[in-house]
């Protein structure tokens, strides 16, 4: 069969009376295919501008890969019946499905073809649709795609795809060993089409089609035009991928900008506040859309005018980043703020971003601090006049004393007169000073397990370091008269040796009451009680021939420490009128006994 | 009893000497913690009083330097300041602030080499 054109010609004679008909056949096969050929172009182009437009205009992945399946499975579009997507994962080495779509079954196919005949909806109004309808992924043929992952390294006709950057033709899936046998089983294709699809020369995944249903055998024309389409479903495909990353970044940033507890806010060049995080809205008190657009001066400091002391006015100036520290009236509290200026690519100054923090707490400790260090210095200045000073008076009042016991009647009492007045202004220079002449230490109620507990809690890190545990063994309250911080020293000393002798081992701590030594006492010790306070270490214990000199004062075995630990321990534990004894031996460990005698009406 | 002084103002030791002599004791003197370190050993004092605020090396040094080597001999602080909150202070056996009335240095003395003897 060929097409003709046929011309039929009257042929007249010479009066005009019709006598026969011409025919000229023509075979113009050639100009129809020609023609077709324009046509069929024609409208690929047209769709190929639609559907890359549309593709164009949608930048979410998932939307994306729905939009080139509609177009590819709507009869408006490419019309294959199915259609999956499979999408290269380069770190993973495999190809994943992506999206399916396609009827689960022929009666799925012939209800949905009926209905969207009977619709008659235009490609343009199917595409509206995805592009703003809610997107749905459970189908049939979107479950079964996303389940596939195939390693690239497999020789299957999806992979060659990827690897031989070629579209396959299979006309006979079951006869083709290179067809993934348990994808066509599932499917129940007898012949489909792959793809690959191409972005920037890299083969970004493979696009799947049969016609199941229709048993359309996929043509020549079909690979073309699918073929073409596929560059446009690959850039629009990279795209989307591309702007989700960039939208997971900026997500990402816009998190760490927001959890950030410093002030961070941008300042455009009128002043205008273009950003601010979640600090700034906490501290402000105002929502997010009352800071955004207003001035920072009205905002930060709540003025009509730019700050005198503005920040982000000098960094204008300067174009250079700011540090510094600045006291804020209108927010309250001292900020350590840096303002460092915002480029535009040409170099024209877009604004300055500012860090902000608030600093009262420290400033106010700081300044604490410095008052504390004025006090010492003025307390060592007074240190230094009294030495000065009691030297001098020292000698005088001394020597009078001397003259006074060697000297008689009126010249006696004129030395005397000089002892008066030298004591008298030794007592006033004591009172400036804070003196108290007793050497006793002031003593108050302490409960010894408060003691016991404050002292094992700050030891604690140091014993954690030696992989030691400490055994605290204590029974009843005991209250008695000591001086609590002294008394700490010491255990904290007698607990320091402990856990410097042992490594990963334990440390007893024994605290109860006992009848009162009764050397201490005398006769009647039965009415006297001892508190008791025990710390034994089972590590590296004391030579014999140094037990006798622990507690001297700078004696230490070890390379480090002052060896006044424990001459300090004793003499506190004499000051609070007590005992402390030790029994060591070598590679044994150490057991210290403090007794602290608890005196009548304080228990 | 031998009684070695350490103080960095000669007429206090012309005192303290005079003084101590008068209850009985022999007295020697060092006009510098460095004197002192110098000079205890070959003295070889039964005790010794030590004024803590000295220039160059203090008392609590000169503390320090012999206890390290000789803890038998008992040292006696004298202060011109409250220095109840130093520990270092505490390893010393006895502590006594200046003053013109000299009763408690005498009486701390006396009680120490009292223990000792």
């Amino acid at each position: 069969m060929i097409d003709v054109s046929i011309t039929l010609s009257p042929i007249k004679n010479s009066a005009g009376i019709i006598i026969g008909v011409s025919r000229i056949a023509r075979d113009i096969t050639e100009k129809k295919r020609v023609e077709k050929e324009l046509v069929r172009k024609n409208i690929q182009m047209q769709r190929l501008f639609f559907i890359s437009s549309a593709m164009r205009g949608t930048l979410e992945l998932d939307r994306v890969l729905r939009m080139v399946l509609t177009v590819v499975t709507v009869s408006d579009g490419l019309g294959f019946n199915r259609a999956m997507l499979f999408l290269v994962d380069e770190n993973a080495g495999v190809i994943k499905g992506a999206m399916g779509v396609g009827p689960a079954s022929h009666e799925e196919a012939w209800e949905i073809w009926s209905k969207l005949s009977h619709e008659q909806r235009s490609l343009e109004a199917i595409l509206d649709d995805v592009q703003a309808g809610p997107l749905r992924k459970d189908s049939f043929m979107d479950r079964l795609c996303c389940g596939v992952e195939i390693a690239i390294d497999s020789d299957t006709i999806l992979t060659r795809a990827v690897k031989e950057k070629r579209a396959f033709n299979v006309w006979d899936a079951r006869g083709d060993p290179q067809s993934d046998t348990v994808l066509i089983q599932q499917l129940g294709t007898m012949a489909y089409a792959a793809v690959p699809l191409i972005a920037r020369d890299k083969v970004i995944g493979v696009l799947w089609v049969d016609n199941l249903y229709s048993q359309k055998q996929i043509t020549e024309h079909d690979m073309e035009f699918l073929q073409g389409f596929t560059d446009q479903i690959a850039s629009a495909i990279e795209n989307a991928r591309l702007f989700e990353q960039v939208m997971r970044a900026e997500q990402e940033l816009e998190n760490i900008f927001e959890s950030i507890s410093d002030l961070v806010f941008f300042v455009d060049r009128d002043f205008t506040i273009r950003k601010v995080n979640k600090a700034v809205v906490d501290k402000i008190g105002l929502p997010e859309s009352s800071i955004i657009g207003q001035r920072c001066f009205w905002i930060f400091h709540g003025l009509n005018m730019p700050w005198q002391h503005c920040p982000h006015m000098k960094t204008v100036e300067t174009k250079a980043a700011l540090v510094g520290e600045i006291e804020d009236p209108h927010l309250g509290g001292t900020y350590l703020i840096s303002s460092s200026p915002i480029f535009e690519k040409a170099g024209e100054l877009l604004g300055t971003v500012h860090i902000a923090r608030d600093i009262s707490e420290l400033k106010q400790l700081r300044e604490k601090m410095v008052s504390v260090e004025r006090m010492a210095a003025l307390g060592e200045m007074a240190a230094k006049v009294a030495h000065e000073i009691r030297n001098p008076l020292l000698s005088i009042g001394g020597f009078a004393g001397r003259l006074q016991k060697r000297l008689e009647g009126g010249q006696k009492e004129q030395a005397r007169i000089i002892v008066d007045e030298v004591q008298r202004l030794e007592a006033i220079l004591n009172g400036i000073l804070g003196f108290v002449r007793t050497a006793h230490i002031e003593k108050k109620p302490v409960m010894l397990s408060d003691l016991v507990h404050d002292a094992l809690f700050f030891m604690e890190p140091q014993v954690l370091e030696r992989r030691n545990k400490i055994r605290l063994d204590m029974h009843g309250e005991i209250r008695l008269l000591a001086n609590y911080d002294r008394l700490k020293e010491a255990l904290l000393n007698l607990l320091a040796n402990a856990n410097q002798s042992s490594d990963g081992g334990e440390i007893v701590v024994r605290v109860y009451r006992t009848p009162a030594l009764a050397a201490a006492v005398g006769a009647d010790s039965a009415e006297h009680y001892d508190a008791v306070v025990e710390v034994e270490d089972f590590g590296t214990g004391i030579r014999p021939e140094d037990i006798g000199r622990i507690f001297d004062p700078f004696f230490t075995t070890r390379p480090v420490g002052t060896g006044l630990g424990l001459s300090i321990t004793k003499r506190i534990i004499e000051e609070h009128e007590g005992t402390i004894s030790v029994q060591s031996s070598p590679g044994r460990g150490a057991h210290f006994v403090v007794h602290l005698p608890i005196k009548e009406g304080e228990a | 009893m031998k009684i070695l002084i350490v103080d960095d103002e000669k007429n206090i030791l012309k005192l303290y000497k005079a003084e101590l002599e008068d209850e009985g004791y022999t007295v020697v003197t060092a006009n510098s913690g460095a004197e002192a370190i110098s000079i205890y050993e070959q003295e070889n004092p039964d005790l010794i009083t030590l004024d803590i605020m000295m220039p160059e090396m203090d008392g609590i040094q000169v503390l320090r330097q012999i206890k390290q080597k000789r803890p038998d001999i008992p040292i006696i602080m004298l202060t011109a300041y409250d220095y109840r909150d130093d520990f270092s202070v505490w390893v010393s056996d006895a502590y006594v602030v200046k003053s013109s009335d000299l009763s408690p240095l005498k009486a701390t003395i006396k009680q120490i080499l009292d223990k000792k003897a």
